[in-house]
This record gives structure tokens, C-alpha cells and sequence, in this order.
């Protein structure tokens, strides 16, 4: 938008472009409302963002230099009976423990030296003689095809009835971007790395399953969507009490505890049935598993979002904040926000990501929880099969008593988020301690970093990233110190789906407009009349709207332009099987 | 309201979607007129090519344009080279491959595009296979692309080894899926054929396929494919042909043939003392032309001299087999045969390492049957492999079997005790074979239907009483050697079978639902053909309500000293 001035009125104005912001604004947009969408950051969907190899090294960088602007005093333009809020310009306080390190021959700078103090320091081995020989991909290789990378900072899945999947559905977003079924579920057990039977193929298929363990599986699965009385006398007692009276054996009990409940130990019975219904209800819907993932990548999906506001008239501004807000003293609401330029833009709502919102006025849980994650390029599948495109979801349940249980996501090029010939694989757990003292105890036992000299047949690690993110889920929706119109938004969860991140866009949605409807279906464009008598009918106004209209749209347009133009060829040719998501 | 997008109403989005069918249909009719005036004209050109084309793309169901089509094509590989013949054919492929995109279950459009590949110089058969494949991803269900498939398969020569294991990759996504399963079904025996000797090497393949099938089951046990399959996989072998009883009876002067399977009478050829005879061959029934069981009378007076020794042979011409038979002095008849048990009529023919293997399945079946008491093809999977194995000692367990699925399975209980009761006979008849005795003795069980009569064709007494029998079916004439029937206490209604027995003398028929016998002249009282009966026990059923009951049928039944009502 350059240096040109931006309307002085909108009636929501959205800092953050993360993915409840992105619903926000959509929705918003959607029913009518002007929207106006900054975020400070050069990039889209802020903690939810995907980036390339380079980029994402970029991303490491700007963490480790924080930088802090100077807080210009905006007292200034005030007017009577208002007071300002200041916002914090710097994020960077949701990531945490920044350290990566990279396995591969090769004369390329290792990043190491980068590692912030706080961080335990992992000096860079020296190359050992006995890697394998299969190790062909350099450093450079890498960075040569650091745009064939989507890496993504958080790692969910959609659950294929999930409420993110339903509402791509019922407001017509999902058009705009394409999905993979993940192929296979593992589990880690007693050291190795085993298929999870879960759909009805599956168990048919299955060889490590007897005959009558195919039979107790399946009779399992299928009595457990029903609620029963028996069910209830386990109500409060934990789940795997629960498992161990329905005689499934070990196995069994491992796959539906872990993998399929996705649940520790000690849940009750009743969260554990719910989440196994969860699953199940996904199962079948879209493939062999319950999950999808959106291709090139997590980020996508916000800005699929962004996308539909702009369709409907919502303004999209970069490197562009809000300093502070207007606050009126009578009436304790927002009457409007001073963007980093000082341009003073009224609105009736402000909706705000909670890393721009200083920590005196957030209402968090204490102590604050986080998420331990951790990215690695690997040269090979953890359970290598007759197609090198499998997408698998690993669960590896604590491997030490206290440990946390570890999620992962093994993620190959077809998915168009990593290179040709490696593996994209995302750890994820709640923070016990740091990323790297909670997830490199799980890589190195799965993969063979030069930390673990043993020669093995393991997968190679690449290249790694361990970082902290605070845990979304921990910040509160109500109570903060805020005026009633300003709505906070939380950053990722530590959940695998995006049921978080849903409900909580719906509940702000439904304070700002309680008698809308949230995300109705758009119509199809060949449906949408354009006629000059009708907006002039309605005035000046409307007039100036369709402008914006037209603005957005470009906007949108650059967007795309600017960041999937150059790649988007490439990926293209190697598309294949992507699924469009429909209603049955 | 502010701001909001305007939409196109439903009425408006109708009236628009009329108007291009409108505009559609206008085109289509004049397309399909032009084509249909270039045939008459008989003109076989490009033109024509292009505007059939048009017509087929829209609806791709029209048989006509299809055939002009053909012609046209057929023209063309008379006046161009064979280059760009192949060209053609090829650009044709590609049309039908865009039909079928639209309808992918278009009679006319598989149907052409078998006739294309056939007439191709250079059929690329490794893409249509491919093609195939891509339609049963899409529909497995696809009968007209399985179709297309086989006829693919034979012209390219696709080894049975590798379409076994397509039908692998197709049951590992979906084992519901029938077409699968039977296509197994007729790939095995050819990967395998059925050689008596050795037996083992066939053991091996079997095994996996048990094993498959067993995955399946246990998966989904109320999957009715898989049982369908596991049910082909225990089958029976066919049953050879042949000739299992010759009988002959000197009072009547009359021969009585029993054959493996229902057959006509073409063929048949009696050899009396080394002379061809003349005879009329019937079966015992006017109702049958097919007929497991044929009788003639001789000539009068060729073999009713008790003090001579006759020789019978009869051949079954169409099969070239034969059986004699020898009629000795001071004999009244004879019979010359195979028993149930000589033919193991009712088992399967099982080499000791089957019988492992069919034991070996039954625990598994129990094992299942464990879990899943309720299920009914479980039990009845079962009860077949029980039967297979040893129909005899299995027999409580089976009734046990047959009790849980009438009960599991109340919609079909009627099949049941039919099926019940088919193995009962079965049973009953394989006992009384044991004992070598005529007497044919099975009440109490209730029975609801009678079947096998053929294997009584030298039963002299049978008891049928308190069963639930509501007739004596046609095939009931197949006892040809019956003195005395007792069926009291069923709820017979119907005598059809009853039907020029020449030795009967002995009906009892205590308390069943015989009416009036004018009214049901045909069906209850075929008794009047029965030469020799002599005692006739009605007690307990409606007929005898009627008034002067007792002279009617002392008058259809002149010869009957004994009638009790």
C-alpha cells in the first residue's frame, strides 16, 4: 500500500494474521463489515506462518536479534475524554529456546553459532567417518532447494469432521487451496516403528494383528460410538483401567491408548472415549485416516482466510501496525487505534493477536505453559514402505517416566513442504522442560544424528530446529485488562487439531456481531450481480466501499503474486491426487 | 442491508440455466439431424467424424451414432495407410476416454472402445490396462470397466500371477467387493489346477487363501463377500456323472434308473439279455422333464417267468457309461448300485491333509463364533464344515447351530428348517445305509420339507410322522419300491406325490390337514393311481368333516378294504 493515507473508518480493525484473527476477518468481511487486516511482519499468519528453507532461516535470525522500536509518543492526537493504550511491538516473547543444528557434510556456515546464550549449547560435531554412505544431500543442496520448503511453526492435522474442516466446507474457503489425506498412522513401541490399524482396511491388511485381535479391534471400535452404561461405571477412573477390562491385550491397548485416543495414561475414561469418537468420526471420511493436511503447508490455511476477506472487501496491510488505542474514558471502549504511521482510523472493534498485548494487562495461566517443537529434514521415511509419499502421523508415548508424549508428523514432497528426496518431520509435545531437552531424547533414539554413532539403518537427520512457542490454549479469553471491544486472540495450542482456534473465533465473531450468521457460504462469483444502478442507488458511501472492494482485491491479488507465483509452476507439475474437500 | 453482496435469486438462476438447454438442445437436435441425413447420403468423411462426435460427447448413450461411427472408421481403413489408421483409432481413444469422464458407466461408450482396441493395428494394451485400473479406483464397483478389463486382459496376455495380485491390491482397500472375490475365484483354479496327484502342492495356495478370507471375516464378520468366498474355497467337488442304481422289478415287468444328477431321457438305451429293447422311457412324474430318476415297463411277458435269469444293461449313451444289472432265478427283483455312502454323496471328497485343514478351520469358525455368538454366517459356516467333516458326529452340535440362527436370523428361520432339514435326511439316510436295511425311519425331527427322494428309489417302509410336512411332494413318486407310508401327525395338506406307486398298500395319515376330496381331486387324492393300496388312515384330518365322505371315496378308491375316518 505504500505511503498512500488509509480510510479513516472501518468497523473492525484486525492486527495479526493468525489463523483466529484470519477467520475473524473473514467472517467479518464476509456479512459486510469493513475490514481493516495489519500484521507488523513482513510474512502472513504469524505463529501459524510456513516458510521456506531460506525464509525460515531469516525467521531464526530476526529471533535471535530482537529488535525493539522506539515507542513514539502519540499523546498528541488524543481528543477529549480519551486515553491510549500502548501495544507492544515485539512478539518475539511466544518463541523461546531457539537452537538449530545441521548434520550434513558440507562447507556451508553452520548455523550453531546463532544460539542464543539460553540455550543449552550443542557445539557442532565434527562429520564422523561412518555415516552412511546414503548421505548424498549437502548443506547447499538445501539451501539450493530451500524454496521447495514449506515449514511450518506449528504442527496440527484437520481432523477430516473437525470443526476447521467443517467450516472450510460450510463458508466455501476451502476452494481456495487443496489437501492431502495423511496416509498412515505409527506408533513407536519397544523401539521400533509400527503401523496403527485404525480404518477397516487397515486391521484387514494388518499382519502384526492375530486374527481375534482383528476381531476385538474392530468390536472395539465400533461399540465405543455408542455410549453404554457400562462405559459410565469407568467415569473418572483412567482409560486405560478401562482398555485393560475389555481384554484387548497389549497391543491393542497401546494402539487405541496412544494412538488413536491419542491420551496418556492416567485420563479418565470418559475424556479418553470422547477423543476416540473423535477419531473414529473423522475415519473414512476422506480416506484411511482422519486426517488431512493442507498442501504447501499449515500457513496456507490463514491466509485462505485473508483471502475471502479481501474477496469481500477487507483491506490487507504488511509491515504495518497499531501503536496504541483510543480509548474513551467514560465508556471503557475502543473508539478507534493510531496505526504505526500515526494515522488515527476509528472502529467499533478491535480484535488483537495476544503477543501485541503487554503482559500486565493478559490474564494467562500460571505458570505459563508452552510447546516444545521441533523441525528436522531427514534423507529417509521412519518406516520406509512401497511408496517413498506416505504422510504419517507418529505417536511416541513417553519414552521415560515424567517425559512428555511426543506427536509427529512425517511429512514427504508430495505435499509440496519439503524437497525431493527428504522428509519434512515435525515434533511436537507440551513443554516439560526445553524443545530440546523434551524432543532429542525422541530424535535421537527414531533417527540417526551424528549424536548417535551407532550405524544403523535409521533415517538421517538433515538439518534441525528446537524451539519453545507459548502454548495458546494457556491464555484466557475473558478477563483481560481491556476495554469490552477489544477481543484477544490466542496463538497456537498444543492440540493436534484446530478445535482452539475455531471456537475461539466463533466466540469473538459472536461479541461483535451476535445476530450473524458466522461464515455463511459465499456464492459462487458467476452468481454475484454487479450492477452500477444499484451501488449508485445507495449512495456515496457504498460507492467508496466498492473502491475498497476493488483495492482488496488487488491486494489479494499481489499476495498471491508475490508469494506463489515463482513456485507455484514448479509444484505444480508434481502435483498429484490432491483432494478438494466437498460435503458427502 | 449495508454492504452486502448481491445474489443472483434461485428464480433467476433457473431461468438461466432454461435458457442455455434451451440454447443446448437446439444445437443437439441440429447436429444429430445432419448426422443422420450424412448416413443416408452414405457419406463417410471427416465431417462426419467431427459431428457425431458432438452428439456423442453430450449423450454418449447413442447406440445409432455409435454404429455410423463404426462405418465410418471402417471406410477409413480401406482408403488410408496404416499409420494414419492408428492415428485415427488412437484420436478415437481419446474421445471415449472424455465420454466416459462423463458418464463413467456408459453401455455405448465401453462397448465402442472394446470394438476400437480389437480393430487397432497397434493396440496399446498397457494403457488401457492402466485406464482400468484408474475407473475401478474411482468405482470398484464398475461392471462395465471390469468388463472391458477381462476382455483386455485375454488380448494382452496379462499373467494370472499378476492379476491375482491386482485383485490383492483391490481387496486390501475394500474387501467388500464381490467382483473381486469371484475374480479370484476363477483365476485360482487356474493358477492351480485341481491334479490328483500329487495333492500336496495345491495345500500350499489354499492355505493363504483361508488365511485371506479369514482376515476378512474376522474384520468384518457381517461382510456377507467374504463368506460368499470362504463358501466357493470349502466347495464341494463336482459330482461325476453316473449311474447310481439300476433296479428291476419282475411283478411289474417294469426298470427303474437312479442318476447322479437330474438328466432327460435322450440317450438311454436298454439291453435286455443281450437284445436292445424298445421302450418308453417316463420319469415318474408328468411334472418332470428333467428327472434324476427314469422308469420303463417292458414288453409283457419278457421277464415274468420266474424260473428264468435275465441280464439288464443300461447305457447312457450321451456319457458313454453303463451298469448291468442280473436278475436271478426265483428273484422277484433286483437292484444293482452305488450307496450315499460308496459316493460320499453327502461330504466333499477329502484328502486326510483337507480334513486338517477343514478342522483346522472349524476352530478358527469356533474361535470367531466365540466372540460373535450372534452372528449368523458364522454358525452357518459352521454347520457347513461340520457337515463336511463328519455329518454324523457333528449332528447335536448342528441342531444347536441351526436353533441359534433361527433364533439370530427370525426372517430366514423358514430357510433354516428347510436347510435343517435337508441335512437330516442326509443323515437319515447315511443311517440307514449303515444298518443295509430298506426301512426308511426319520420322526420327531421336525421337518419341513423332504428332499432326496431319489436316493429312496428301494425304500420299502418310510415313517415320516410328527414332523411339520405340509406335502408329499412329486418327487415323492421317486419311491418306486414303497408298501407302507406313515405320516401321521404332520400338516399334509397335498398327496401330489402319490402317484402310480405300484407297491403301495399302507397310507397313514392320522391327524393332518387333508380336505375335501372332490374339491382337491388332483392334489389330495392321487391316491387312485396307487394300484395295491389297501389301508387308508384318514382319522384327525378336516376331510373327514364332510358329509358322506365315506362313500366318495369308496368310490375313487374301490380297491381300499381298510379305510379308517
Amino acid at each position: 500500500m505504500a505511503a498512500e493515507e488509509l480510510p479513516s473508518e472501518f468497523d473492525v480493525v484486525i492486527l495479526g494474521t493468525g489463523l483466529v484473527e484470519s477467520v475473524v476477518a473473514a467472517a467479518c468481511s464476509r456479512v459486510g463489515q469493513r475490514v481493516l487486516h495489519l500484521d507488523r511482519r513482513s510474512y502472513y499468519a504469524a505463529n501459524w506462518a510456513s516458510f521456506t528453507f531460506n525464509g525460515l532461516l531469516t525467521w531464526i535470525q530476526q529471533h535471535h536479534e530482537s529488535q525493539s522500536e522506539e515507542v513514539q509518543d502519540r499523546s498528541s492526537l488524543l481528543e477529549e475524554g480519551e486515553e491510549l493504550i500502548y501495544l507492544c511491538n515485539s512478539d518475539s516473547a511466544s518463541i523461546s529456546n531457539l537452537q538449530t543444528h545441521d548434520f550434513v557434510q558440507s562447507q556451508a556456515p553452520h548455523t550453531d553459532g546463532e544460539e542464543p546464550e539460553t540455550a543449552q549449547p550443542q557445539p557442532p560435531t565434527a562429520p564422523s567417518q561412518s555415516e552412511p554412505v546414503r548421505k548424498k544431500i549437502s548443506y547447499t543442496h538445501l539451501v539450493k532447494e530451500g524454496r521447495r520448503f514449506n515449514i511450518d511453526l506449528v504442527s496440527k492435522l484437520m481432523f477430516s469432521r473437525g470443526s476447521l474442516v467443517d467450516l472450510l466446507i460450510k463458508s466455501n474457503v476451502s476452494r481456495y487451496a487443496e489437501f492431502k489425506n495423511i496416509t498412515r498412522i505409527l506408533t513407536y513401541r519397544n523401539g521400533n516403528t509400527e503401523q496403527v490399524p485404525c480404518s477397516r482396511a487397515d486391521v484387514f491388511a494388518s499382519r502384526q494383528l492375530s486374527v481375534v485381535e482383528k476381531r476385538k479391534l474392530m468390536r472395539f471400535l465400533t461399540s465405543c460410538v455408542e455410549e453404554t452404561e457400562e462405559q459410565q461405571v469407568y467415569n473418572g477412573r483412567p482409560y486405560l483401567e478401562f482398555l485393560r477390562d475389555q481384554h484387548l491385550g497389549d497391543n491393542l491397548q497401546h494402539f487405541l491408548l496412544h494412538s488413536i485416543a491419542m491420551v496418556t495414561e492416567d485420563t479418565p475414561t470418559e475424556v479418553g472415549l470422547t477423543s476416540t469418537r473423535h477419531f473414529l468420526r473423522s475415519l473414512g471420511r476422506y480416506g484411511n485416516t482422519p486426517f488431512l493436511f493442507p498442501v504447501y503447508g499449515l500457513g496456507e490455511i490463514p491466509q485462505c482466510f485473508c483471502r475471502m476477506c479481501a474477496v469481500f472487501g477487507g483491506i490487507y496491510c504488511l509491515r504495518h501496525s497499531v501503536q496504541c488505542l483510543l480509548v474513551d474514558k467514560n465508556t471503557n471502549r475502543c473508539k478507534g487505534v493510531i496505526d504505526s504511521r500515526g494515522q488515527r482510523i476509528s472502529c467499533s472493534h478491535f480484535v488483537v493477536e495476544d503477543g501485541f498485548v503487554s503482559a500486565e494487562r493478559k490474564k494467562v495461566a500460571t505458570p505459563p505453559r508452552s510447546i516444545s517443537r521441533a523441525v528436522l529434514i531427514t534423507d529417509a521415511s521412519i518406516l520406509p514402505s512401497d511408496s517413498d509419499q506416505q504422510v504419517s502421523m507418529v505417536t511416541v508415548p513417553p519414552i521415560a517416566a515424567g517425559s512428555p508424549s511426543v506427536t509427529m508428523v512425517e511429512l514427504c514432497s508430495a505435499t509440496m513442504t519439503c524437497a525431493p528426496g527428504t522428509y519434512l518431520v515435525h515434533l511436537t509435545c507440551q513443554s516439560v522442560g526445553s524443545a530440546h531437552e523434551d524432543l532429542s531424547p525422541v530424535v535421537t533414539r527414531m533417527f540417526h544424528t551424528s549424536e548417535s554413532h551407532d550405524q544403523d539403518e535409521r533415517p538421517s537427520v538433515l538439518w534441525c530446529l528446537y524451539f519453545n512457542m507459548a502454548d495458546g490454549s494457556a491464555a484466557q479469553v475473558e478477563g483481560h485488562d481491556l476495554p469490552s471491544n477489544v477481543h484477544m486472540c490466542s496463538g497456537p495450542d498444543g492440540g493436534l487439531g484446530h478445535e482452539h482456534a475455531i471456537t475461539q473465533a466463533q466466540s469473538i465473531f459472536d461479541k461483535i456481531l451476535p445476530q450473524e450468521d458466522f461464515c455463511p457460504p459465499a456464492p459462487n462469483p458467476e452468481d454475484i450481480i454487479y450492477t452500477e444502478e444499484e451501488t449508485k442507488k445507495e449512495g456515496v458511501e457504498e460507492e467508496e466501499e466498492k473502491e475498497t472492494t476493488k483495492e482488496g482485491e488487488e491486494e489479494e491479488e499481489e499476495k498471491t503474486n508475490e508469494e506463489e507465483k515463482e513456485t507455484k509452476k514448479e509444484k505444480e507439475e508434481e502435483e498429484e491426487e490432491t483432494k478438494p474437500l466437498k460435503e458427502e | 442491508q449495508h454492504g452486502r453482496l448481491k445474489v443472483k435469486s434461485t428464480a433467476q438462476q433457473e431461468e438461466q440455466k432454461r435458457q442455455e438447454r434451451e440454447k443446448k438442445l437446439k444445437i443437439f437436435v441440429a447436429v444429430r439431424d445432419a448426422c443422420f441425413s450424412k448416413r443416408k447420403e452414405g457419406i463417410w468423411d471427416d465431417e462426419a467424424l467431427k459431428l457425431t462426435q458432438q452428439v456423442l460427447s453430450s449423450n454418449p448413450d447413442f447406440a445409432t451414432l455409435w454404429n455410423y461411427r463404426k462405418e465410418i472408421l471402417m471406410h477409413q481403413e480401406t482408403v488410408k495407410e496404416k499409420d494414419e489408421v492408428q492415428t485415427i483409432y488412437g484420436a478415437e481413444l481419446s474421445f471415449l476416454e472424455s465420454c466416459l469422464q462423463t458418464n463413467p458407466k456408459s453401455y455405448g461408450s465401453w462397448y465402442h472402445r472394446g470394438w476400437v482396441s480389437s480393430r487397432m493395428p497397434k493396440p496399446d494394451w498397457a494403457r488401457e490396462l492402466t485406464l482400468c485400473d484408474r475407473c475401478l479406483s474411482l468405482d470398484e464397483r464398475n461392471f462395465h470397466c471390469w468388463d472391458y478389463r477381462r476382455m483386455v486382459v485375454k488380448m494382452s496376455g496379462v499373467s494370472v500371477d499378476q492379476e491375482l495380485a491386482f485383485t490383492d491390491r483391490l481387496i486390501g482397500s475394500n474387501f467388500s467387493n464381490y467382483s473381486s472375490w469371484h475374480y479370484r475365484s476363477t483365476l485360482l483354479p487356474l493358477l492351480h489346477p485341481e491334479s490328483p496327484e500329487p495333492p500336496s502342492p495345491c495345500l500350499k495356495p489354499l492355505l493363504k487363501e483361508y488365511e485371506l478370507v479369514q482376515n476378512a471375516f474376522f474384520t468384518d464378520p457381517n461382510d456377507q463377500s467374504a463368506w460368499f468366498y470362504y463358501r466357493w474355497l470349502l466347495g464341494r467337488a463336482e459330482r461325476e456323472d453316473m449311474i447310481s442304481c439300476v433296479y428291476v422289478s419282475r411283478d411289474e415287468e417294469r426298470v427303474a434308473v437312479a442318476f447322479s444328477r437330474p438328466v432327460n431321457s435322450v440317450g438311454l438305451l436298454l439291453v435286455l439279455d443281450g437284445q436292445p429293447q424298445r421302450v418308453e422311457w417316463r420319469s415318474v412324474h408328468p411334472r418332470f422333464k428333467h428327472s434324476p430318476l427314469w422308469i420303463c415297463d417292458l414288453p409283457p411277458g419278457t421277464i415274468s417267468d420266474i424260473s428264468y435269469e435275465h441280464n439288464l444293461t443300461v447305457h447312457w449313451t450321451e456319457k458313454h457309461i453303463h451298469r448291468d444289472c442280473a436278475l436271478y432265478t426265483g428273484r422277484t427283483e433286483s437292484y444293482c448300485r452305488d450307496s450315499a455312502m460308496d459316493q460320499e454323496l453327502f461330504r466333499s471328497e477329502l484328502s486326510v491333509e483337507k480334513t486338517s485343514v477343514l478342522q483346522s478351520e472349524l476352530q478358527s469358525c469356533n474361535q470367531l463364533q466365540e466372540l460373535e455368538p450372534l452372528n449368523k454366517w458364522c454358525s452357518l459356516t459352521i454347520i457347513l464344515l461340520m457337515r463336511a467333516l463328519d455329518p454324523l458326529g457333528y449332528e447335536k452340535e448342528m441342531l444347536a447351530h441351526f436353533q441359534t440362527l433361527r433364533e439370530v436370523d427370525s426372517m430366514r428361520s423358514a430357510y433354516y428348517s428347510d436347510l435343517c432339514s435337508k441335512f437330516m435326511i442326509e443323515n437319515t439316510i447315511l443311517k440307514m445305509e449303515y444298518a443295509e436295511v430298506r426301512v426308511f425311519s426319520i420322526s420327531d425331527k421336525n421337518l419341513t420339507t423332504l428332499c432326496h427322494l431319489d436316493q429312496l428309489l428301494l425304500v420299502t417302509h418310510i415313517n415320516l410322522s410328527s414332523n411339520q410336512l405340509q406335502r408329499l411332494p412329486p418327487q415323492f413318486a421317486m419311491l418306486q419300491c414303497l408298501e407302507v407310508l406313515e405320516a401321521d401327525n404332520n400338516s399334509i395338506e397335498n398327496l401330489e406325490g402319490l402317484y402310480h406307486l405300484p407297491k403301495l398298500e399302507e397310507v397313514l395319515l392320522k391327524n393332518n390337514k387333508l380336505i375335501a376330496a372332490k374339491h382337491h381331486q388332483q392334489s389330495a387324492m392321487p391316491l387312485a393311481s396307487c394300484p395295491k393300496l389297501k389301508r387308508l388312515d384318514l382319522r384327525g384330518n378336516p376331510v373327514t368333516q364332510i358329509a358322506n365322505v365315506e362313500s366318495e371315496l369308496a368310490e375313487l378308491l374301490p380297491a381300499v378294504k381298510d379305510l379308517l375316518l
